[in-house]
């Protein structure tokens, strides 16, 4: 293994563990369906770009066109990246998130990732549409030679710094009363309210807190990508990303790190080297891809609704020492 | 608040659904400290007023008072955090939350329970989360469920969610408790125990409004009772007085 495609595989894993961490948040512990989860990542992505690229008037990049152009120096593309991420969930959220019925929220999320794909796609002067953008300077590329181990390595650190501070972050949130709050949200909507919990609140504020994460992890892939387009952000990977969850553990933080390393890490790369083989025709080994995508959520659902990590139960200190009752998915009438 | 002041006051209160009159101009008072009965036959509309006292739904018309402020357009979470706290007809525990930390869910000022209280960390929160503890447990020993306090209330029976039900709105130290079909789904044998809290908590000076079916269970607690049919107050005064309405016998048989 040389060290390109380690570093390729870990910083791969970093953005993927941060995006699953932010859905979790959303999806695991606030149970908000949000199917337009890789916009937020897309927007973070397309930030941190246009922060650190030239004007599309610079000689090397007039063969595409797009707005802005302040090349900005590292960490503003990231930070920014990030900004940008919490920003979109402002709109998205005011309009899906305060007077839709749940299930309509998912539907309406879905359309919103399809209509901005659509939209980023074909209209060409924003971020040059569907060629998407190329030569997206590097991180500190003025400071150090991005063609050595050593930038390899350090990408790694840097991925694995925000890794560490956005796992800090869910951790806090997740184990803290607010976080309790919020599973009970997940559980009983209108009896939380009627505890005196606000949901549109505590959706609307998972949503700018999820999309700034996701925009950061967008702004990690890109700089090293170095090319972002919208074939990179179809509705699909979001898709891949609910199975991540869904498979390591909704609503818990090591669940969602798990997930992240079996489903878009492990699964993409064992199919990668299938491909590579020559099994088939060629379009053979993605589609099967996507099928067992399905059937691992299905499987999972099924089999093992609660992950492979399950969200563990919160025993309070000093609590009485009671048999271990385990939650059982269906077990309960209602 | 002098005593002879209502609770809460609802004043030409209407619901409508598409033309379908659930609630249909109802004026009631709930006075402190007694426990305020709403029968009548099913579809007159009790569930759908408790709603729009609780602020659940919005009225379609009308004005809602409590203590002294109207909150007709105050929403559910506001009313809450005010002491008019509900309870639902179906069971509606945070199945995958513990039995403690359903109680925890609805303990007011605790400075975890924002977003930047719970990123400062525990040492932040631990204090007012260490009283809640303790005060959650007494509720919990006090209605005898304290070796159940690590269970998902998921899998408690349907007698041991309502209690929990009932626990979490004392949480929220209430001053009006909306209770609907407290007894609703529970074992016989624990319908009599609930009802020995609720009187425990009238006689403490909780003033509570509660639908109820089973009529010995009215009878025992709630004066005064307010009775509906289709959407509408027919009557309201002392039980035994209500019996000899033929109007509200009628309608109860009828209904």
């Amino acid at each position: 293994m040389n060290t390109y495609y380690a570093a390729n595989l870990l910083i791969f894993a970093g953005v993927d563990i941060i995006a699953c961490l932010a859905l979790n948040l959303q999806f695991g512990v606030s149970g908000i369906v949000n199917f337009s989860f890789i916009i937020f990542q897309a927007a973070g992505a397309y930030a941190a770009a246009i922060l650190s690229m030239p004007p599309d008037s610079a000689p090397d990049y007039s063969f595409q066109i797009y707005f802005g152009g302040y090349q900005l120096p590292f960490p503003i593309p990231w930070i920014g990246g990030a900004i940008a991420g919490g920003l979109l969930a402002l709109p998205v959220g005011l309009v899906v998130l305060r007077r839709l019925r749940a299930d309509y929220q998912a539907i309406a999320l879905l359309v919103t990732s399809i209509i901005a794909n659509t939209v980023i796609n074909n209209a060409r002067p924003l971020l040059n549409g569907a060629a998407g953008l190329a030569l997206v300077p590097q991180p500190l590329q003025d400071q150090v030679d991005t063609n050595t181990h050593a930038y390899q390595y350090l990408y790694i650190g840097l991925t694995a710094i925000c890794v560490a501070i956005i796992w800090f972050i869910s951790a806090r949130i997740v184990n803290s009363p607010y976080g309790r709050s919020l599973r009970a949200m997940r559980d009983n909507e209108l009896a939380a309210t009627a505890l005196g919990k606000n949901p549109s609140a505590l959706k609307m504020t998972m949503f700018i807190v999820g999309g700034a994460i996701a925009g950061l992890s967008g702004a990690i892939l890109v700089g090293f990508l170095q090319v972002w387009a919208p074939s990179t952000w179809l509705y699909p990977e979001t898709i891949i990303l609910f199975a991540a969850v869904i498979v390591g553990g909704r609503g818990n933080n090591v669940g969602a790190i798990l997930g992240a390393l079996l489903v878009p890490v492990g699964f993409e790369e064992v199919t990668r080297l299938l491909t590579r083989m020559n099994v088939g025709p060629p379009q053979l080994i993605p589609a099967l891809e996507w099928i067992c995508i399905g059937l691992f959520i299905l499987g999972f659902l099924w089999f093992r609704p609660r992950g492979v990590a399950p969200e563990p139960r919160h025993v309070f200190p000093g609590a009485p020492v009671t048999e271990d009752t385990h939650w059982v998915e269906g077990a309960h009438a209602s | 608040m002098p005593l002879s002041e209502p609770m809460l006051t609802a004043r030409d209160v209407h619901r409508h659904f598409e033309g379908l009159h659930a609630v249909d101009g109802v004026s009631i008072e709930v006075m402190p400290g007694r426990i305020t009965g709403l029968i009548g036959p099913n579809g007159a509309g009790k569930s759908t007023l408790m709603a729009v006292l609780a602020g659940t739904l919005p009225a379609s018309s009308g004005t809602v008072i409590f203590q002294g402020e109207d909150i007709t357009r105050m929403p559910a979470y506001q009313r809450a955090r005010r002491g008019l706290v509900r309870t639902f007809q179906l069971p509606s525990e945070f199945a995958q939350l513990t039995v403690l930390e359903n109680l925890m869910v609805a303990a007011p000022d605790n400075r975890g329970e924002s977003l930047l209280g719970a990123l400062l960390g525990k040492r932040y929160w631990m204090p007012d989360e260490e009283r809640l503890v303790a005060q959650a447990r007494g509720l919990l020993k006090r209605f005898g469920m304290s070796a159940k306090e690590s269970d998902y209330a998921g899998t408690l029976s349907g007698g041991q969610k309502r209690l929990v039900e009932i626990m979490r709105a004392l949480m929220l130290r209430p001053r009006l408790l909306l209770l609907d079909e407290p007894m609703s789904g529970v074992h016989p044998s624990i319908v009599d125990e609930i009802a020995g809290y609720l009187e425990t908590l009238r006689d403490e000076g909780l003033t509570i409004l509660m639908v109820e079916h089973e009529l010995h269970m009215v009878d025992r607690l709630c004066d005064p009772v307010i009775v509906m049919a289709q959407g509408r107050v027919i009557g309201q005064g002392g039980m035994a007085a209500l019996r000899k309405q033929r109007e509200i016998v009628e309608a109860y048989l009828v209904g």
